[in-house]
């Protein structure tokens, strides 16, 4: 598949916010990313503006505050996904096309049970979840994350393992907690741990670096297939150098960060 | 309300009053306005009277109830119109787009960008949560109705001291309250539609402790094909009236806001404070700009003080002598068994009005559908300048819609202020650099406001190139103005800072407007953008008393002489008027100001941390013996003294020449000097990079003025040794070397301050005060 046959659906309601970085970022990087409304994918639309989600290679869920997450942070969105296009989620996701859901699209697909997803693709009810920051506040912050993933997550294949990149976050429920008392064993037994909070030169995190107090410092990670990635901080705001937060104090390259997320996924569709 | 005597019910099923104004008395005229908390005065009353006999009959209450609101100061700024007119109005420019709710002005060959700050103070006064959270509100939709996408938003915000002890006077919250309920606001409603917050301001004053202000700004980004009208295109137009349902929440917002605070505001006025829902307008902003997008409006306006009864005669009018019929029964409500009255006049939230030819009118409300937006045609515009008002089949107002929308305009008397000056100068004893210097870097109007800025988003868009504070990672210092490059694909920048010294304007109103106008372009050239408009909120007293009005024409004088002579625009204007506080005592007068500035490159901006040590240390600009009002002064008592005044000219030559220094990427760092001087600039520089730094007072110079003037014009700019030469060949006399980065520690005047310390003392304080940990 050519680059710009890849078509994107970023998925938007009410309240996503982040949607039209997610859509630039996915330009950047060559592919055809469209700003798709829940209610286009439900069939609740005029007939010109009504999608079919197989008609997509990748799915996309921006962070923001989707229907004000006035509940639990995904919930409401998560709940309106199931019940309008539930079947066509799980198909898709079964099809081992790639999903990536940043700071609220990681919480919605915890909340969908995309992730972890420890049996099946798509668990009925949440397994874990994105629980408020150990400071009790919202956190705009920078963060350093490490990729610990071994290879099995396709957005990650472009970024070396152990390599530091910079991402920033902005959110006040990133602390991802589980009823399992297996899930971190789990986690690494399945290769799914992707990103964790270090401190400045790889050290251990601790807060602020570890901005939410989330264990063993887990800021992102993906299913068992790999093939859908939830995580935190925000790949899509740092695409250049310039939007580094210390980009005027500091030697890099022009690329940003986050740009190898998106250039990993989309070398694998593109091969 | 004054229905006893001088109204009389109509013989109609729901409430709708004549007021039998023709045949009252002065006296009964008072009554009515005060009855009917109209704040019309006598004069405007019998205006009214007049008009009526001419229409020979008596107003209903609905159509006093729309004067009311239509006149208030903060609708029609009838005290402040004339000298506006006098100073400010004059100040064209070709890059100027539109004047219209917000201002726009060119950005690049495709897109403007608007820009706007207005006032949300007596709401928050009350209920601070709300009120900042509906300010946003606000000025999000002042933006988006110009087309534009909001990019960036700003809060400047001035409290009484947080850590004020004894007992507060009757009917005024606790300041450490006050901040507290307006930043959860700001981050609530900011964050959940996605706008970054690049930029604000922090101001603690005693005198703002019974009147804080709550100042909000926005900047938006908007094709120059899209850029939209802020009324209909014509006779036979459709009024659509979009997003949120109308109640009785936000009545009397505007009349609340033209008079003063007073100690039992809170009980009366509850009610003139609205609620928000950031998740009704995140969907309209989108919805919004596609419908104008997609070409299918002629007109877009928000609804905000006096809700539908000053929205539909504006829209109409300035459609070119039109007027509107207006439907009120379609108005969807949050309630059953409001008045007519209510719903005409209601100022509830994340509303807007979009006017189209009829033909479009289905498609625009397939659009709202999409995205779940309540839209409901309410009114068509006529070629008839009137505004009419149906409810329930009967016609409740009649106006003809200039009168209505017009409102009067006064000259009020004024004094002159005695302004403060050098012959009666005390300068105060003071303890060595090495004590005053962490002193002012814990003084709160100086220290880290780090705990509320990592409460908002600042990257969201993932724009955002220079954020408000600079320098290390999670340890980093403040910035000067914010970077954000609005056009994916284009490394141009639009900046955006504030700029505002309320102790200065207190002390000569003129030359502390004209210093508030300037710090706020120094801090757009300390990041290498070159300033291209202000936008200003007027935060004055009662202009009824004549030495607030003193003052405040004072302070527009010098906005307009600043202004005119670098030829920067004001393409958007707030006056909030009445801030004297339940004491009467009035608060600081504070002219806030949003400069915008615009960076070719935005690769090439320049922060102010000190990069590295062993470069040389510049100060751009001259220091003056004029230590007013400053920093030092107010910490150590000193009094009198002149109050640093600007020579435009000087600052067009100077920021002329460090913007070319730039753009060759001569500078390292640079940052603008204000509050606390070059000390407290320098010391910034140090604790954000972590870099310490030599600094050698000038032989001659008398040190304490040297190290703590807030003289206008100048910067410390960092250039390495390699750069020095062309750096200095470009500044001619106008910069000179004062010292050197290095080591662990700011060295100067005999003191010596570790950096580390510089940095503890200048980031703890408000963590100290509202809790929590950096």
């Amino acid at each position: 598949m050519k680059a710009e046959d890849v078509k994107v659906c970023v998925i938007r309601i009410e309240g996503t916010n982040c949607e039209d970085e997610m859509y630039q970022a996915f330009r950047m990087v060559g592919a055809s990313p469209e700003l798709v409304h829940l209610k286009q994918l439900a069939g609740k639309a005029p007939d010109h503006a009504k999608r079919n989600l197989e008609d997509y290679d990748i799915l996309a869920f921006p962070g923001g505050f989707s229907a004000g997450d006035y509940v639990r942070a995904g919930a409401i969105f998560a709940a309106r996904i199931k019940s309008d296009i539930g079947p066509q989620l799980r198909k898709f996701v079964e099809s081992e096309k790639p999903v990536l859901g940043v700071c609220n699209g990681f919480q919605t697909l915890v909340e969908l049970g995309l992730l972890p997803a420890f049996e099946g693709v798509m668990s009925e009810t949440p397994t874990a979840a994105l629980s408020t920051n150990d400071s009790g506040r919202f956190e705009c912050r920078p963060t350093y994350l490490r990729n610990d993933n071994r290879g099995n997550c396709i957005f990650t294949s472009e970024i070396k393992k152990g390599k530091i990149s910079m991402f920033p976050l902005a959110h006040a429920e990133g602390k991802l907690l589980s009823a399992d008392p297996r899930f971190l064993e789990k986690l690494e037994e399945n290769d799914q741990v992707v990103f964790r909070y270090v401190g400045p030169g790889g050290a251990k995190a601790v807060y602020p670096w570890n901005p939410n107090g989330s264990p063993s410092d887990i800021a992102g990670i993906c299913n068992p297939a790999g093939n859908v990635l939830g995580m935190m901080p925000h790949p899509e705001r740092v695409m250049t150098r310039y939007t580094h937060q210390d980009w005027t104090s500091c030697k890099g390259p022009e690329e940003g960060d986050g740009m190898a997320v998106f250039r990993s996924v989309m070398k694998k569709l593109t091969k | 309300m004054a229905k006893k005597a001088l109204s009389v019910k109509r013989d109609v099923p729901f409430p709708l009053y004549d007021v039998d104004l023709l045949s009252a008395s002065d006296e009964d005229l008072k009554r009515v306005s005060s009855e009917m908390s109209l704040g019309l005065s006598l004069d405007e009353m019998k205006v009214i009277t007049d008009y009526f006999r001419k229409e020979g009959r008596n107003p209903t209450d609905v159509e006093l109830e729309s004067l009311g609101q239509a006149w208030s100061e903060h609708c029609c700024y009838k005290s402040s119109k004339n000298i506006l007119k006098e100073f400010v109005f004059s100040v064209k420019h070709p890059d100027v787009l539109s004047r219209g709710d917000a201002g726009v002005m060119s950005f690049d060959d495709d897109h403007g960008y608007a820009l706007r700050i207005e006032s949300h103070n007596h709401p928050s006064a009350i209920e601070p949560y709300g009120g900042a959270a509906t300010g946003i509100g606000g000025i999000i939709r002042d933006i988006v109705c110009m087309g534009a996408q909001p990019v960036g938003l700003g809060d400047p915000l001035c409290f009484g001291p947080l850590d004020r002890k004894g007992e507060l006077p009757p009917g005024t919250k606790h300041p450490k309250y006050l901040l507290s309920g307006a930043v959860s606001g700001i981050r609530d409603y900011g964050n959940r539609i996605g706008v970054p917050t690049i930029t604000g301001g922090f101001f603690f004053d005693e005198r703002y402790t019974t009147n804080c202000l709550v100042n909000v700004s926005a900047l938006g980004i908007v094709r120059k094909d899209e850029l939209t009208n802020n009324f209909a295109g014509g006779p036979g137009e459709t009024m659509i009236l979009i997003g949120g349902r109308t109640g009785r929440d936000g009545i009397h917002g505007v009349t609340f806001a033209s008079a003063d605070l007073t100690s039992t505001s809170d009980e009366d006025s509850r009610g003139a404070v609205q609620l928000g829902d950031p998740i009704t307008k995140e969907p309209i902003i989108h919805a919004c700009l596609e419908v104008n997008h997609l070409g299918l409006i002629t007109g877009m306006k928000d609804l905000g003080g006096g809700g539908l009864s000053c929205v539909v005669g504006e829209m109409a009018l300035s459609a070119g002598e039109c007027g509107a019929d207006v439907d009120l029964d379609k108005v969807p409500l949050k309630e059953p068994g409001l008045a007519p009255w209510e719903i005409w006049v209601s100022e509830s939230q994340e509303r807007m009005m979009v006017t189209c030819k009829p033909e479009n009118t289905e498609k625009i409300l397939e659009v709202f559908s999409l995205w779940d937006v309540l839209a409901t045609p309410v009114a068509v515009t006529t070629d008839v300048p009137r505004t009419r008002v149906y409810w329930k089949g009967t016609k409740i107002l009649d106006m003809d819609t200039e009168f209505l929308t017009g409102g009067p305009a006064y000259n009020r008397p004024y004094v002159n202020p005695e302004v403060s000056c050098k012959d009666k100068e005390t300068f105060p004893k003071i303890p060595s650099a090495g004590e005053v210097i962490p002193e002012m870097l814990s003084d709160l109007n100086i220290a880290s406001k780090e705990w509320a800025i990592r409460q908002f988003d600042f990257e969201v868009r993932g724009a955002t190139a220079l954020g408000p504070m600079v320098g290390k990672l999670n340890a980093a210092g403040p910035g000067d103005a914010s970077i954000v490059m609005p056009v994916p694909g284009s490394f141009r920048g639009l900046a955006a800072v504030m700029g505002c010294n309320p102790w200065f304007t207190e002390a000569d109103p003129y030359n502390g407007t004209m210093s508030s106008v300037e710090e706020a372009l120094r801090g757009l050239v300390a990041v290498g953008a070159r300033p291209d408009a202000i936008t200003n909120c007027l935060n004055f007293g009662n202009p009824e008393k004549p030495d607030r009005l003193g003052v405040f024409r004072e302070a527009v004088r010098g906005l307009g002489d600043i202004c005119k002579a670098l030829e920067i625009p004001i393409p958007s204007g707030n006056v909030s008027l009445y801030n004297e506080g339940s004491v009467g005592e009035g608060v600081l007068p504070t002219p806030m100001i949003m400069a915008t500035g615009i960076i070719e490159d935005t690769r090439k901006a320049v922060s102010a941390d000190f990069k590295e040590p062993g470069n040389r240390i510049y100060l751009v600009g001259k220091t003056k013996d004029e230590m007013g009002a400053s920093l030092l002064f107010r910490k150590y008592g000193g009094s009198g003294g002149a109050v640093p005044a600007s020579d435009p000219m000087v600052f067009k030559r100077i920021s002329e020449k460090l913007l070319t220094a730039m753009g060759k990427k001569l500078i390292r760092s640079c940052h603008d000097c204000s509050d606390g001087g070059l000390a407290v600039a320098v010391a910034e520089m140090c604790l954000s990079g972590r870099v310490g730094a030599r600094i050698d007072v000038p032989k001659g110079a008398q040190e304490n003025v040297w190290l703590y003037s807030e003289s206008n014009t100048r910067w410390i700019a960092e250039v390495s040794k390699s750069a020095a030469a062309e750096f200095e060949r470009i500044m001619g006399s106008d910069a000179e070397v004062i010292g050197e980065t290095g080591g662990d520690a700011l060295t100067v005047a005999g003191s010596s301050i570790p950096v580390s310390s510089l940095y503890e003392s200048w980031s703890r304080p408000l963590w100290d005060i509202m809790g929590g940990t950096a």
